[in-house]
């Protein structure tokens, strides 16, 4: 018998020396891959970077007309226009994604904190695979929902003609505007939150806040005293998983937020909210066209490595945040 | 439907560039092979008129297509590259020299707004007063029945219907820099279908849902555009380093001068007589 097993057991090592070998290869290869991309976004980009120094994070001029310099260059690579001011861009990126994940973050511990303690069973039924659907719709669909109702809701009937008129001969208001697309992009991000830390609120020991019970207070107090606070790592990994989906989406805000590069002044008032703006992942995907004109392409390939760097600092905060929250967690145990 | 056809267009491209080589091989040694690359505008109607071209005098000739834009297909071909660089914007005084644009075809741009609001002809001076931005409201249009703020949606930097539409109608002058971008035809006819302060500018394909302004007293139409009335109207070119030659002449001929070639060039583009 125990001959039997030993002779089994041989195979099944070498199978299992296979499998590693081969899942090393595969996570090895991925490692390669993004490596690789790494290098070839950055050299791609370097030239815009390089002609423009730090001024290329700066403000100054309009970016639309840089663009469309850059890509009227002359045919001789010594004559190529680089100049680019990149500012509003990074700034409604940042504008767009913070404002929408301020938003998803509180509506979605509100609502996983419902769905977890408080829902009724019938109710949490339907809930929460709604939650999970709702978190995998393609963002090109709230985009067109976006552009066929919202914007043209705003442009007709939110504006006022006075606010148009305000500002009519610095930039036009016509609907697309970053509230839209702050609010679209919220409606997009939320699910994944609520679904993630639901289920950080249900992995939450139960004797935790049952302790905290005894001790007198209530649910309400316990959920947001035990459970939120065991929750919170789990809490970050959603808001960095948000932010990265909101970093990287284009179409949508492309189609909602506006086509200038604006940006928005909030000395304006409540007219801030229904100027445009463009991110920099709707300005590679709109200007994908001019690819082939090459100092056009490298200022696009200077954009995309700025939305690189941002989501690797993105999950390397996150990390951070997660190690300092370390003693007050599960894992603490 | 037109993008459909153009996907269309392109995959009979691509299937052109693989199926013609292989179908023939033993002739092909023999065989002149015609290489275009260039404009994305052109390239659908460049495929069409090649797979007629290649039923119409079999085994004469072998294309290979390429796209990758305009300033692709000028640099493409001044490299000697490719035979023919195809080109959806007129010759520009920055392009290498000893390059010949033979224009193939038209292609009309219209001025577009609101259904709501019919404006009944806009002149060139208006054109460059809107879409420069001095004028901003309704009230400065004659003929308008809006009042308010004009809402502008142009094209990307990058595209070549911004290219054509800038040099057309606007000259010297610059595009209002707040107005709305738009990537694509579609999405300007949207928006200014949408939005009753709209106005934009689309190719002739694009206008069934919106009011068309008549352009210096002539109406935006295949016909007007046809016969040369319409001023609003850009050229297709196929561009040659030096007067074309050999088969890549016999190529352009046939395309400026069958009958045959004209009427695919009707379908959706203007023959050039």
């Amino acid at each position: 018998m125990s001959n039997h097993g030993s002779h089994n057991a041989k195979p099944k090592d070498r199978t299992d020396q296979r499998a590693e070998v081969a899942l090393g290869a595969l996570a090895s290869a991925v490692l390669l891959l993004i490596a690789f991309m790494i290098v070839f976004v950055f050299s791609k980009a370097w030239p815009s970077f390089a002609h423009n120094g730090l001024a290329w994070f700066g403000g100054g001029g309009n970016v639309d007309e840089q663009l469309s310099n850059i890509f009227n260059s002359p045919a001789n690579p010594a004559d190529y226009v680089y100049t680019m001011h990149a500012w509003p861009l990074l700034y409604a990126t940042a504008l767009i994604t913070g404002v929408s994940l301020l938003l998803a973050t509180t509506i979605s511990l509100l609502s996983a904190m419902f769905i977890v303690e408080f829902a009724p069973d019938a109710m949490r039924r339907v809930l929460q695979p709604v939650v999970r659907l709702l978190a995998a719709v393609p963002s090109v669909i709230y985009g067109l929902i976006g552009v066929l109702v919202l914007v043209p809701f705003v442009g007709n009937q939110v504006i006022t003609a006075g606010q148009k008129e305000s500002v009519q001969y610095v930039i036009q208001l016509d609907g697309t505007s970053i509230l839209v697309g702050i609010l679209v992009l919220t409606v997009m991000i939320t699910p994944i939150m609520v679904a993630i830390v639901t289920d950080a609120l249900r992995a939450v020991p139960r004797s935790w806040t049952e302790g905290a019970a005894a001790l007198g207070v209530n649910r309400w107090r316990a959920l947001r005293t035990v459970g939120l606070r065991a929750a919170r790592p789990a809490i970050v990994a959603a808001a960095v998983l948000a932010t990265a989906r909101a970093l990287g989406e284009a179409i949508m805000l492309s189609m909602v937020s506006g086509s200038v590069a604006f940006a928005p002044n909030p000395l304006d008032g409540v007219t801030f909210f229904v100027e445009p703006a463009r991110t920099l992942a709707a300005t590679v995907v709109d200007n994908a066209e001019g690819l082939s004109v090459k100092p056009f392409g490298q200022t696009i390939y200077a954009f995309a490595a700025i939305l690189l760097i941002s989501s690797f600092f993105l999950s390397f905060a996150g990390w951070v945040a997660r190690q300092s929250m370390r003693k007050y967690t599960l894992q603490a145990r | 439907m037109k993008n459909r056809l153009r996907k269309g267009a392109l995959l009979s491209a691509l299937a052109l560039v693989v199926a013609v080589p292989a179908a023939v091989p033993a002739a092909a040694a023999a065989k002149a092979t015609i290489t275009m690359s260039g404009s994305t505008s052109v390239a659908p109607l460049a495929a069409l008129l090649a797979r007629k071209y290649l039923s119409v005098c079999r085994h004469c000739v072998n294309f290979k297509l390429l796209q990758g834009g305009s300033d692709i297909g000028v640099a493409d071909v001044a490299a000697g590259r490719v035979t023919i660089g195809n080109s959806s914007r007129d010759p520009k005084p920055s392009d290498p020299g000893g390059l010949v644009f033979n224009k193939i075809a038209h292609d009309a741009i219209c001025l577009i707004t609101n259904r709501a609001n019919p404006v009944p002809g806009i002149d060139q001076a208006g054109v460059k007063a809107v879409f420069g931005g001095s004028v901003r409201s309704w009230s400065g249009v004659p003929g308008s029945t809006q009042s308010g703020t004009i809402d502008l949606f142009v094209r990307t930097p990058a595209s070549g219907t911004q290219d054509a539409f800038q040099k057309i109608f606007m000259g010297t002058t610059k595009i209002f820099s707040g107005a709305g971008q738009k990537a694509s035809n579609g999405l300007i006819e949207q928006a200014v279908q949408s939005d009753p302060n709209g106005m934009g500018y689309v190719s002739l394909f694009f206008t069934r849902n919106v009011n068309v302004i008549p352009y210096q007293g002539v109406p935006c139409t295949l016909r007007n555009a046809k016969s040369g009335q319409y001023t609003g109207v850009r050229n297709f070119y196929m561009v040659t380093r030096g007067p074309a030659a050999g088969a890549a002449k016999r190529w352009i001929n046939w395309i400026t001068h069958t009958k045959a070639a004209s009427k695919i060039i009707a379908t959706q583009w203007v023959p050039l007589s």
